[in-house]
C-alpha cells in the first residue's frame, strides 16, 4: 500500500464509507490492539477481562466540538492565560523534545520534564502532597488508586477538544475511567507497550526467548552483564512469569520463589535501574528489561541491541495523560493534554518515543518506517500470553516489602 | 688542653644553604667537659654549627668527630648528644616525668629504671616531685630545667644548648647562668653553648669561639678573648672600647711589640694581638684601648704626670653617666671622642667637681694599646 | 550596694538578651530537629496505611522486622569504616605532605585539593561512572593485557566515589593540627633517640590525633547517611542503608519500617559519636595516645 492508497483509505474512514475495523484490518495497524484485548486480566480485576464483549466505540456525532478539524495544526485555546510553565512527571526517554520546544513556541510554556523511575515513587511523593506537579504520564493500573484517591482530576473534556474517544481502542482507554465502567474519565492513552528484554546481539550469540532463560543465563554465562528494572512490579512479575507464574500473582508462596529466584540473581546483574539505556548503549552491559520505547530507541541508533517480547510471558501496558488535581498550571496543563491529543503532535512524538500509538487518526499519519517497526509494531501473535498489570500490583504490601528486601539483600 | 681527648671535633666544616655560605672552613676542637661557647651575632652560624654536631644538619664539606668517631650519615637519633631547644620544645601532651624520661624509653630503659633515673634527673634541676605536672603548668624558668633535665638524663657525651636562657628575664637568666656552670661542673659533660649574648659567654665558659658571617674571628678562653682580642670585631663584641685609626711604625714578630703613630703624629707603643700577624711597616691598624683603661684626671692635676702613663691627651667632658657600679665619662679629645669608666670601688669612681664642659687629661700606659692588624 | 543591686540587673537584662538572641537557633532546632524526630518515633510505632504511607497503630513490629535489613547496615558500617579508614590512609600522607610545604606551593596545593569540590557532587559522580564504566578504567587495563576487570556497580566503585568525595573532609582537620604542629617536637624527639617511625608514633601521631578524630567522624557520619553514591556507583546492588531508607520512603512507601530503620541509623550514629568523644577526651587526659 503507498502513500495515496493510504490516505484514500483514511478519507473512506472519516467519512464514514468504511468502518474502523476494516481501516485497521486493512492497515495492518489494528492487528495489535485487537490481540490487546486478549491479553487483559482476569475478570476479578477492575479493566474489563478477556470475556467482555468490546465496547462499541461512540457514535461520530457524540464527538463533542465538531467545529475543531483535527488535522490542523494545533493552536492555542483563545482567551486563556496559559502561564509560562508547566511541569511535567513521566519517564525516562519518552518524549521529543522537539515535541516540547513547538508547544513553547505555540503558547510561551516551557515544560519542565520531572523523570520517575517508577509508578511507585509516582505514587510515593503524589501520597505526601505538594508535589507542584501539573501532568502525569501513569501506567493503565494506576487509576484505581489514583482516583479513589482524588490525585489526579477527572478530565474537563470540553477543555481538550483535540480527543476523541471513538478515534481510540475502548479496551485501551477504558482504565482511565473511574470507577471501573463509569463515565468519568481521569486520562486518555499516550501510547501502548510491553515489557520484555534487549539483547546485544554483538555479544550474545545464541537468542532467548523466554522470562526463564532470561534469568537462567544471567546466573550462569551472562554474569554481571545483564539489568533488571528498579520497579518491583516489572521485575517481580518477570520472575513470576519466568517461574511459570502469572504475571500479577500476589500468592503467598509463588511471591516467596519469586523472592527466591531475584536474590539469587542479584549478584549476578550488572544493576537494578530503570534507567538502563545508558549502560546497554556504553556496552556495560549486554542485556536488560526494556520497555518497547527504550527497544526502539536502543535498536535506532544501536541495530544489534535487539528486543524480545518472552514467549512465557509478561507484561503489556498502556501509559495515559492526566491532570494533577490542584495542578498549579492546570490551563497550560489542559492545553498540552489537547495539544497531545493532535493526531500531528502524537504522531510527531512517536517517531521519536517509539512507542504505538493508539489513537487512530494519529497511526494514519505515521511514516511507512515506524509503522513498519517490528518492535514497535510486534507481530500480534508473540502478544497472547501478556498480562496487564493490575491495580492492586501498584499497593500490594507483600510485593513492595518484597522487592525492598531483595534490593537490601 | 691539647693532651685531653677531644668529645668534639669540626674539621674544615662548610655548610652551605644552596649557595649561602653558612660555615665555612670551621675548624673546632672541643676538649672534655668543657664549658664551650660558640659566640656571635645572629646569622654568623653558631646555631648551624650546633646542629651539625646534633645531627639536624649534615656538613657540606668537612668531618665532624665525637668521642672521636666521625659521625657523618649518623642520624641524629643515634648520635649520644642531646639537646637543650631555645623554646624547649618540650612535648605537650606528656607530663613531666613522661617528658624527661622519653629519651630513656627510646632506648630500652622503662617501668622502675625509667621512673629512678627521672627522679635523679628532677633532683638534679631541682624539680623533684613535680613529675606529674603538665608542662604548661609550669613556669618558664621550670621549663628551662625539665628540657635540661629530659637532656642530661641520657648521660649523653655532649649537651647542647641552643641559646636556652633566651626566654628568660634577665634576673631569672642571671640565677640560671650560674646555676648551669655549676651543674656542668656536677655531672662533667662538656656543654657546647650557643649564645649571642657576650656577657653570658664570658660568665660562664671555660672556652669561647666568636664566630661572624660563618668564620671563626678567634678561640679561648674568656679572659684572653677579652685581653687580646685578635681583630677589630672580636674587641668590639666582646666588651667596649676605643679604637683609635693608626699607622704602624715598626713590629717585632717575636715579642708582639710595635710602634704605632695615632693622630696627628703622636707615637705610641703598645702590642700587635695577634700572633700569626706579619703586618709590614706602613700599614694601616687599629689600636684598641678598653675604657677602664683610661686614666682621667683635672687638666690642673700634679699627679697626672706620674700616673697618668705614657700617653696623654687634653679634653673636655662632653657626658657623664653613672652606672652604678661605675662612672662614665666621653670626653672630646683632639684623637675623637674616648670613653672612660671609672670603678665605684669605696665610692672613687666619680671625679668631684667634674661635669660637661670641664676639661680634663686622659691618659694610658702603653700595655693598654692593642693593636688590632684587622 | 547600689552597684551591688545595679550588676545584679545587669545579669537578668543579659540573660534575657541571651535567651533572645538564642531564639532563632532554639526555634530552628525545636522546628527541624526534635519535632522531624518526634515525627519519626511517632510513625516508627505506626503501621503502613494500605496504599502506602502511615496508618496510626501502636506496635514494635517494624523493629522486629529490621533484621531483615541487618545486611543494609551491616554493609553501611563496614564501607563506612573502611571509607574512613582509606580516607585516613590517603588523607593523613596528604595532610602532612600539604601541612610541610612552604608558602606559595602550599597554597597551591591546598586549591588544587578544593578545585574539584567546585563542580556539582553529582557532576563528580556521575563523572566516575564513565571512569569506572568499561569503557574506562577496565578498558585501559584491558589494553594494557591486565584481562577483564569489572569496576562499577561493584563495592570497590562505591568505595573509590566516596573515597574521592570525603577525602577533604578528611585531609583539612589533620592538615590544620599537622600545620600547627611545632617541628622543634619532632627534633626534639630525634635528638633524644626516637628514629622516624617512633616519632610519629609517640609525637606526631598523638598530636594529630585531634584532627584525625574531627576528620574521621567529617567522614564517618556522613558515609553512614549515603545514597547517591552507592546508587550512582553501585548500580542499585551495593545496598547502604540510606538507599533502603529511599526505597522504604519512595518506593513501597512503608513509612512506619522506614521510620524505625531510620532512628536505629541515628542509634549507631549516637553511638559512634558518643566512642568519638571518648575517645577524644581521653586523647585530651591520656599521657600518649598510641592508636596503632
Amino acid at each position: 500500500m503507498d502513500r495515496n492508497e493510504f490516505r484514500d483509505l483514511y478519507h473512506d474512514l472519516r467519512r464514514g464509507r468504511i468502518t474502523r475495523r476494516h481501516f485497521m484490518a486493512v492497515t495492518g495497524l489494528g492487528v495489535a490492539s485487537a490481540v490487546v484485548a486478549a491479553c487483559a486480566p482476569a475478570a476479578s480485576s477492575p479493566t474489563p477481562g478477556p470475556t467482555a464483549e468490546p465496547t462499541p466505540p461512540p457514535s461520530e456525532g457524540a464527538t463533542p466540538a465538531p467545529t475543531i478539524d483535527v488535522n490542523a495544526d494545533w493552536t492555542p485555546p483563545e482567551g486563556v492565560d496559559l502561564g509560562d510553565t508547566l511541569i511535567m512527571t513521566t519517564w525516562p526517554n519518552y518524549h521529543d523534545q522537539k515535541t516540547l520546544d513547538r508547544f513553547k513556541e505555540l503558547t510561551g510554556v516551557t515544560v519542565q520534564l520531572n523523570i520517575k523511575g517508577s509508578n511507585e515513587e509516582m505514587l510515593a511523593e503524589l501520597l505526601v502532597g505538594g508535589t507542584g506537579w501539573d501532568v502525569l504520564v501513569p501506567t493503565n493500573y494506576t487509576f484505581e488508586t489514583y482516583g479513589s484517591k482524588g490525585i489526579v482530576e477527572k478530565l474537563d473534556l470540553t477543555k481538550i477538544p483535540r480527543f476523541d474517544a471513538s478515534r481510540y481502542d475502548q479496551r485501551l482507554l477504558s482504565p482511565a475511567f473511574y470507577p471501573a465502567g463509569s463515565k468519568d474519565q481521569y486520562g486518555f492513552n499516550k501510547d501502548w507497550g510491553t515489557t520484555g528484554f534487549t539483547i546485544n546481539t554483538k555479544q550474545i550469540s545464541t537468542l532467548l526467548t523466554t522470562w526463564k532463560e532470561f534469568f537462567e543465563r544471567t546466573q550462569a554465562d551472562l554474569s554481571g552483564k545483564v539489568m533488571i528494572h528498579d520497579y518491583q512490579l516489572t521485575s517481580i512479575g518477570s520472575a513470576l512469569v519466568a517461574l511459570g507464574y502469572s504475571f500479577n500473582s500476589v500468592d503467598d508462596a509463588e511471591l516467596a520463589k519469586a523472592e527466591e529466584l531475584l536474590v539469587a540473581v542479584k549478584p549476578h546483574l550488572f544493576a537494578i535501574t530503570s534507567d538502563y539505556q545508558p549502560a546497554m548503549r556504553s556496552g556495560d552491559a549486554w542485556m536488560t528489561m526494556t520497555w518497547t520505547n527504550d527497544a526502539v530507541q536502543l535498536h535506532r541508533d544501536i541495530p544489534e541491541i535487539e528486543y524480545v517480547i518472552a514467549a512465557d510471558g509478561g507484561e503489556i501496558w498502556s501509559d495515559f495523560f492526566a491532570v494533577v488535581t490542584g495542578a498549579p498550571h492546570r490551563e497550560a496543563a489542559y492545553a498540552f493534554l489537547d495539544f497531545m491529543a493532535t493526531p500531528k503532535v502524537a504522531a510527531q512524538d512517536a517517531i521519536f518515543h517509539g512507542a504505538p500509538l493508539i489513537d487512530s487518526a494519529a497511526i494514519a499519519l505515521l511514516p511507512a518506517e515506524a509503522t513498519g517497526n517490528k518492535i514497535t509494531y510486534p507481530d500480534p501473535a508473540s502478544l497472547t500470553k501478556l498480562e496487564f498489570g493490575t491495580a492492586e500490583l501498584l499497593t500490594s504490601q507483600a510485593r513492595a516489602d518484597l522487592w525492598a528486601r531483595v534490593k537490601s539483600a | 688542653m691539647s693532651e685531653r681527648a677531644a668529645d668534639v671535633e669540626l674539621v674544615d666544616v662548610t655548610k652551605r644553604f644552596g649557595r649561602f655560605v653558612a660555615v665555612e672552613r670551621m675548624n673546632v676542637s672541643i676538649a672534655r667537659g668543657t664549658f664551650y661557647s660558640l659566640l656571635g651575632p645572629s646569622g654568623c652560624g653558631k646555631t648551624t654549627t650546633l646542629r651539625m654536631i646534633a645531627g639536624f644538619e649534615q656538613p657540606s664539606e668537612g668531618e665532624v668527630l665525637i668521642a672521636g668517631q666521625p659521625v657523618a650519615g649518623v642520624p641524629a637519633y643515634r648520635r649520644n648528644v642531646n639537646t637543650v631547644f631555645q623554646h624547649y620544645a618540650l612535648f605537650p601532651h606528656m607530663d613531666v616525668a613522661r617528658n624527661v624520661g622519653y629519651g630513656l624509653r627510646q632506648h630500652g630503659v622503662k617501668g622502675e629504671e625509667e621512673r629512678r633515673r627521672v627522679d635523679e634527673a628532677l633532683a638534679l634541676v631541682r624539680l623533684g616531685g613535680l613529675g606529674a605536672r603538665r608542662t604548661w603548668e609550669l613556669s618558664g624558668g621550670q621549663q628551662q630545667r625539665v628540657a635540661l633535665a629530659r637532656a642530661l638524663v641520657n648521660h649523653p657525651t655532649v649537651l647542647l644548648l641552643d641559646e636556652p636562657l633566651g626566654a628568660l628575664d634577665l634576673k631569672l637568666r642571671k640565677e640560671m647562668q650560674l646555676e648551669l656552670k655549676a651543674l656542668q661542673h656536677q655531672v662533667g659533660i662538656t656543654f657546647v653553648y650557643v649564645t649571642h649574648d657576650q656577657e653570658e659567654a664570658i660568665t660562664m665558659s671555660d672556652v669561647v669561639v666568636v664566630m661572624r658571617d660563618g668564620r671563626v674571628q678567634q678561640q679561648g678562653s674568656p679572659q684572653e678573648l677579652y685581653e687580646r682580642p685578635v681583630n677589630r670585631f672580636v674587641a668590639g663584641f666582646l666588651g667596649l672600647s676605643n679604637f683609635l685609626a693608626g699607622r704602624l711604625v715598626e713590629h717585632h714578630p717575636a715579642t708582639g711589640g710595635a710602634a704605632v703613630t695615632i693622630g696627628e703624629g703622636m707615637a705610641i707603643h703598645g702590642r700587635v694581638t695577634d700572633p700569626e700577624a706579619r703586618p709590614s711597616a706602613g700599614a694601616e691598624v687599629t689600636v684598641a684601648v678598653r675604657p677602664e683603661r683610661l686614666w682621667i684626671g683635672r687638666a690642673d692635676d700634679a699627679a697626672a704626670e706620674r700616673t697618668a702613663g705614657a700617653t696623654r691627651v687634653a679634653g673636655r667632658v662632653r657626658q657623664a653617666t653613672y652606672l652604678g657600679d661605675q662612672n662614665e665619662y666621653r670626653i672630646e679629645t683632639a684623637l675623637g671622642e674616648l670613653v672612660a669608666r671609672r670603678q665605684n670601688s669605696e665610692g672613687g669612681g666619680a671625679l668631684p667637681g667634674v661635669g660637661p664642659g670641664d676639661p680634663v687629661l686622659v691618659g694610658w700606659r702603653d700595655e693598654a694599646n692593642l693593636v688590632l692588624v684587622a | 550596694m547600689t552597684s551591688g543591686n545595679e550588676s545584679a540587673g545587669g545579669r537578668g537584662r543579659s540573660r534575657a538578651v541571651t535567651a533572645l538572641l538564642l531564639a532563632p537557633t532554639s526555634a530552628w532546632y525545636l522546628l527541624l530537629l526534635i519535632v522531624p524526630l518526634i515525627i519519626l518515633l511517632v510513625f516508627s510505632l505506626g503501621a503502613r496505611a494500605p496504599e502506602g504511607g502511615y496508618a496510626p497503630a501502636l506496635q514494635l513490629d517494624n523493629y522486629l522486622e529490621l533484621p531483615t535489613r541487618a545486611t543494609a547496615f551491616f554493609n553501611t558500617l563496614w564501607m563506612a569504616a573502611g571509607g574512613t579508614m582509606l580516607c585516613l590512609l590517603v588523607g593523613y600522607p596528604l595532610a602532612y605532605y600539604l601541612a610541610t610545604r612552604a608558602g606559595t606551593k602550599r597554597t597551591l596545593l591546598l586549591v588544587l585539593v578544593v578545585v574539584p569540590f567546585w563542580t556539582s557532587f553529582l557532576i563528580r559522580t556521575y563523572a566516575w561512572m564513565t571512569i569506572l564504566g568499561n569503557q574506562g578504567i577496565p578498558a585501559i587495563a584491558e589494553g594494557l593485557g591486565f584481562g577483564h576487570i569489572a569496576l562499577i556497580n561493584t563495592p570497590l566503585a562505591v568505595m573509590i566515589g566516596i573515597v574521592y568525595n570525603y577525602l577533604p573532609l578528611m585531609v583539612f582537620p589533620l592538615y590544620v593540627s599537622l600545620e600547627r604542629l611545632d617541628k622543634r617536637l619532632l627534633e626534639a624527639s630525634k635528638d633524644l633517640g626516637a628514629g622516624r617511625l617512633a616519632t610519629f608514633r609517640q609525637v606526631t601521631l598523638p598530636l594529630s590525633a585531634a584532627g584525625l578524630l574531627s576528620g574521621a567522624m567529617l567522614v564517618f557520619i556522613p558515609i553512614m547517611g549515603e545514597y547517591v553514591i552507592p546508587a550512582l556507583l553501585g548500580g542499585g546492588k551495593v545496598f547502604f542503608v540510606g538507599n533502603a531508607l529511599v526505597d522504604l520512603f519512595l518506593q513501597s512507601r512503608n513509612w512506619p519500617f522506614g521510620s524505625a530503620a531510620a532512628i536505629v541509623l541515628i542509634l549507631v550514629i549516637l553511638f559512634a559519636v558518643t566512642l568519638y568523644l571518648r575517645l577524644g577526651s581521653r586523647a585530651g587526659i591520656q599521657r600518649e595516645v598510641s592508636i596503632l
